[in-house]
């Protein structure tokens, strides 16, 4: 899967679940801080963030997968999925 | 199975020719789309169409402890529903309601958005992991699942028995006929709105609400209901 392509599908993922909306999706950068940033990131956020990412990416993330970490930035969620999509 | 009356919500006329009994998500899912169920159920009866929302024993308003129900007992109390009618009824079911609307007596099936009861299960397994590690707790999908099998299990507020776990693991939406099967986009058979049982704050899309109703009512035309 191309990049631009993970990064558009992990864009409507955030519009979906954080009900952002186009325009503050859109204005999403590698730098936008997301767990402990958007009040609307909560632990029920990352449970449905993570399965609406292995039904529309078709990839499965363990339990290992799952820092910290990972939610701290888009980039680092972008990074992530582009890392189990294409190694 | 656990008896109790269950509230139910009912718009449109008394004396009309059909009803639509309405199979919301499922645990917190239901939370987020009720607003625009309801929303839906006005514009039905806009069209004179006669609509209920039954609470399921256990979910929603209902005094049923939610580890004393299974989703069997779902599917018997949607059936009692169906028969208090005395007009043939449509079941529109949503998300993880299109796993218990079958064998229920209807006259015809619409769906949006139908889900495996595994997909359910992962992501209420995730929130829970997720909370925990907030709270310092290690935890982990399979070692929840494993405590699931011997002891009732907290998930997302819902206490789930190990037979509903079990149950829910393994459900997939059966094939009633006549089925009408839609989903969320822009195309054939398809709606137009925004997937509100995903929202980590409940909101509701009135157009989404129309567009419903109106596919409903086309399909009410199709299988030959109404």
């Amino acid at each position: 899967m191309q990049s631009d392509q993970i990064d558009s599908i992990l864009r409507a993922i955030m519009a979906d679940v954080l009900g952002l909306g186009a325009a503050r999706a859109d204005a999403l950068t590698h730098g936008s801080e997301l767990f402990g940033a958007l009040p609307e990131f909560d632990s029920m956020a990352v449970g449905i963030v993570l399965t609406e990412i292995e039904d529309r990416m078709g990839i499965m993330i363990d339990d290992d997968d799952v820092d910290g970490a990972l939610f701290a930035t888009f980039g680092s969620l972008l990074n992530f999925c582009s890392s189990k999509l294409n190694g | 199975m656990p008896h109790a009356n269950e509230l139910c919500f009912q718009t449109g006329p008394d004396d009309a020719a059909w009803s639509v009994i309405i199979v919301p998500p499922l645990f917190d899912e239901a939370n987020r789309m009720r607003r625009t169920l309801v929303l839906m159920m006005r514009a039905l009866a806009s069209r004179g169409i006669r609509s209920l929302l039954p609470d399921l024993p256990g979910q929603n308003d209902s005094l049923v402890a939610t580890h004393a129900v299974t989703t069997g007992d779902w599917r018997t109390a949607l059936a009692q529903c169906v028969e208090a009618q005395k007009q043939p009824v449509m079941i529109a079911s949503f998300r993880g309601g299109a796993l218990i609307d079958d064998d229920t007596g209807a006259a015809a099936w619409w769906r949006l958005a139908p889900v495996t009861g595994a997909s359910l299960l992962r992501t209420m397994l995730r929130v829970r992991v997720a909370s925990d590690r907030e709270a310092g707790i290690s935890t982990s999908i399979d070692a929840l699942f494993d405590q699931s099998k011997d002891a009732p299990l907290m998930l997302g507020g819902n206490c789930l028995s190990p037979v509903m776990v079990a149950a829910l693991h393994g459900a997939v939406p059966a094939a009633p006929a006549p089925l009408r099967s839609v989903a969320l986009g822009d195309g054939p058979n398809m709606i137009a709105g925004a997937p509100l049982w995903l929202r980590a704050e409940p909101g509701e899309d009135s157009g989404m609400a129309i567009a419903m109703a109106h596919d409903i009512a086309e399909w009410a035309g199709q299988c030959g209901i109404c």
